[in-house]
């Protein structure tokens, strides 16, 4: 899986985070480098700060949220 | 407010749209020297039954993306369980029927890769997070939907 080593960070991280629910936070490899209000301020600094190096994006929740699609569809990587 | 208004397909609410990178993964491109892939122009259904936009994997691999996030995702194929998916930040465009209008133009939205979208006639599902931002109207007695953003 992709962005594995930012994903595990978020995992470890939130409990923390928890206190910042509903904001976007940015991660890169081990480092937890902020949190944003909007999902787009976030990936804009992801993009200034690492270029296109790997980093990750995920909204804040506590319980993870899962998106609901009713159509047949396979999710899948790209 | 801008709105356009077209004929609902046999499909549904379908339109044309535009799929391109997100204006930051642009800049970072830029500064990296890279060249900057072109729009590519797709086939969408509004689908009020997403909460989240789905892009073709042939769109999101013309663009050469790396996935920025990750999210789970309940579909009739993960047979009602989330399974964790990769998201991509995309630009969204679509173009007004009547040129005196303005597009529809979101410069970085999250969507998620899914496949069996081409053999269903389009390319992507402009879901819910899309239509937070609009006025969706589906006028099924006369056969017309109409955008508003």
């Amino acid at each position: 899986m992709a962005l594995e080593k930012e994903l595990e960070t978020y995992k470890n991280k939130l409990p923390e985070l928890k206190q910042h629910e509903g904001k976007f936070v940015l991660i890169h490899g081990e480092e937890v480098v902020d949190t944003f209000t909007s999902y787009e301020d976030a990936i804009k600094e992801g993009y200034k700060k690492f270029g296109l190096k790997p980093f990750l994006v995920k909204q804040i929740h506590s319980i993870e949220q899962a998106q609901f699609v009713s159509r047949f569809i396979t999710p899948c990587s790209v | 407010m801008p709105h356009f208004t077209l004929q609902i397909s046999p499909q549904g609410a379908i339109l044309n749209a535009l799929i391109g990178l997100s204006e930051a993964r642009q800049g970072a491109l830029k500064a990296a020297g890279q060249a900057i892939p072109n729009l590519v122009p797709i086939r969408a259904l509004v689908d009020t039954g997403a909460s989240a936009t789905c892009v073709d994997p042939s769109v999101l691999q013309a663009l050469n993306l790396s996935p920025t996030g990750n999210t789970m995702v309940v579909t009739p194929s993960t047979g009602g369980k989330p399974a964790a998916v990769d998201q991509y930040d995309v630009g969204l465009i679509v173009p007004p029927a009547d040129r005196n209008q303005v597009p529809l133009i979101m410069t970085t939205l999250p969507v998620i890769c899914a496949e069996l979208l081409v053999s269903q006639g389009f390319h992507a599902l402009i879901g819910r997070d899309v239509l937070r931002q609009c006025v969706f109207s589906y006028n099924g007695s006369i056969g017309l939907f109409t955008l508003a953003y």
